[in-house]
């Protein structure tokens, strides 16, 4: 009985780091493939448009719709004890520190973390894979780094565009609706802020789109088991890239809030 | 020394041991076929030989080189003198057919795109593909995706060529024309050639030596003459196409009289 606890509990614990160093390998594996010849323009311009220019409607609608909620929020909550002005200090903080990087990091997780594994997990179980590296040709190289570096460019550049419209929600709450001062709003928005929660974002939102990447490719890169392999690929990629996603917000906001 | 030396290879998954203990010698420009039951673990085989699978003991060594043992960059430049076609083609869906042909020529050659264009014609029109370059594999009959992953796997010139069943599901003629095209690749430039198939007419044709697999072990492997008047029971009723015989591990289904079938 007990035996058998320990037995399930410690192959439970070597399955776990069995997975995580396979993902370290394969993650080292990516950055060192980032300064490979032959360097695939045409590849990267292809993953920079489904990545980027695709997602910007979902990241644009979901920004204004948290930043618009948010800013009701803040607006009621503050007029209890008469100080609604704080409403758009408090809402230019969480946008730009929290809200933004971390809002764009889910969405993108699920949008182009998930079409990752999916495409990649196809290319497995046709063998599509094995094709490749029968030509000779790294997959890490070929599928991993585009994806990868088109994830690094493009989640920091959502972030910002995300940041911008969570103003403009905020604007049309606060501003259209609670009825301050379009001048007040603009001035206030940023006073809790300098430019380093700027740079915070930008870095946040940097690992995000590390990690959205290489695990959407990792699970994909991964799948066994035909159809539905296929379909726990990207299942499992959105869960286990937003778990990470909010657990590195943690710890990045701790360590460069300092 | 042989090209492909294949020593002591075994493979298992998991309880289930596919190959145990196969040794096949291939040298410089000869044409082994390997003939062998559905399952026996024939493509188990190319996959060890291509680096795709690590033997459990055992090597697989081209030009000296045990293929396990090798890093990363130093088994892809082995791999560019290898061209494999798969059992399932595994064409790129993503790529039209040209693409797929030209992806090996782009990436390791320094051909020009007229060159490019000009070697993927060629090799097109040797299976009798001419004219589809711009479709998509979702738009080809399971045959011609084969050929034209037949053509993917011969474009680059490779020394050695491994062909997965290349004719499975072809018509009679298409596969005599890949036969032929095996022949002539052959005698042109030298390839050395593994191929798999079931199709006895173009092994026969094919073969230098012919290798059987049977129960994860190689029962034979010799030229196609000696291969025929083999006396071993398996062989015997392998080329007879008998249901009866020790091939099976389980027995067959009795066969029944074509007329008691009828009434
Ligand atoms: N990845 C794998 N995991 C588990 N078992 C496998 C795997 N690949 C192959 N096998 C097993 O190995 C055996 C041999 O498979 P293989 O594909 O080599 O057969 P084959 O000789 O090519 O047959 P066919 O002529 O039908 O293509 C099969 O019984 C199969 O179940
Ligand atoms: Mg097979």
């Amino acid at each position: 009985m007990v035996l058998t606890f320990f037995d399930k509990t410690g192959a439970r614990v070597l399955g776990a780091l069995d997975l995580a160093g396979d993902f370290a390998v394969l993650a080292g594996r990516t950055f060192a493939a980032v300064f490979r010849r032959p360097f695939d323009g045409k590849n990267l311009l292809n993953q920079l448009q489904a990545l980027g220019v695709n997602s910007l409607p979902v990241v644009v609608l979901t920004s204004l719709a948290v930043s618009m909620v948010f800013a009701v929020q803040l607006a009621f909550g503050f007029r209890q004890f008469q100080a609604e002005g704080l409403a758009s200090q408090v809402e230019g903080l969480a946008i730009i520190r929290e809200l933004g990087p971390v809002i764009t990091g889910l969405m993108l997780s699920g949008r182009i973390g998930s079409a990752m594994a999916a495409e990649l997990g196809t290319m497995q179980v046709t063998e599509q894979i094995d094709a490749l590296e029968c030509l000779a040709t790294d997959p890490v190289h070929y599928l991993f780094v585009p994806r990868f570096l088109a994830a690094v460019v493009m989640v920091p550049l959502l972030t910002v565009i995300s940041i911008y419209v969570g103003f403009w929600g905020g604007y049309l709450i606060l501003v259209g609706v609670e009825g301050q001062s379009a001048y007040v709003y603009g001035n206030e928005f940023y006073k809790l802020l300098a430019f380093r929660d700027l740079r915070i974002a930008l870095i946040k939102a940097l690992v995000f789109g590390m990690i959205i990447a290489l695990v959407g490719c990792w699970k994909g890169y991964r799948t066994q088991g035909g159809a539905e392999g296929v379909g726990n690929a990207p299942t499992s990629s959105v869960v286990t890239s937003s778990l990470w996603i909010l657990i590195s917000d943690f710890f990045l906001t701790k360590l460069l809030l300092v | 020394m042989a090209l492909i030396d294949v020593v002591n290879l075994s493979k298992a998954f998991g309880p289930k041991v596919v190959l145990s203990n196969v040794n096949l010698q291939v040298q410089e420009g000869e044409s082994l076929v390997v003939l062998g039951g559905s399952g026996t673990g024939k493509t188990v085989l190319l996959r060890n030989i291509m680096g795709l699978l690590t033997p459990d003991s055992g090597h697989v060594a081209i030009e000296g080189k045990i293929i396990a043992q090798l890093k990363r960059e130093e088994l892809f430049e082995v791999r560019q003198s290898i061209g494999m076609c798969f059992q399932m083609a595994a064409l790129f869906d993503s790529m039209t057919v040209f693409e797929n042909v030209a992806f090996a020529l782009r990436r390791h050659t320094k051909m020009t795109n007229g060159e490019v264009t000009a070697r993927v014609e060629e090799c097109l029109s040797m299976v009798g593909m001419k004219g589809t370059d711009k479709l998509k594999p979702a738009e080809l009959s399971g045959g011609m995706k084969r050929r034209v992953g037949f053509a993917r796997a011969i474009a680059l010139k490779p020394k050695i060529l491994l062909f997965d069943e290349p004719t499975t599901g072809l018509d009679p003629v298409m596969t005599d024309v890949i036969g032929r095209v095996i022949l002539d690749l052959k005698h042109e430039l030298g390839v050395t050639t593994i191929t798999i198939t079931h199709d006895l007419k173009s092994a026969f044709e094919i073969a230098d030596r012919i290798a059987l697999l049977f129960r994860g072990e190689c029962i034979a492997c010799e030229p196609p003459a000696a291969f025929k008047v083999n006396p071993h029971p398996v062989i015997q009723q392998f080329l007879r196409g008998d249901a009866d015989g020790p091939f099976l591990q389980d027995p067959p289904p009795p066969k029944r009289k074509t007329q008691e079938a009828h009434s």
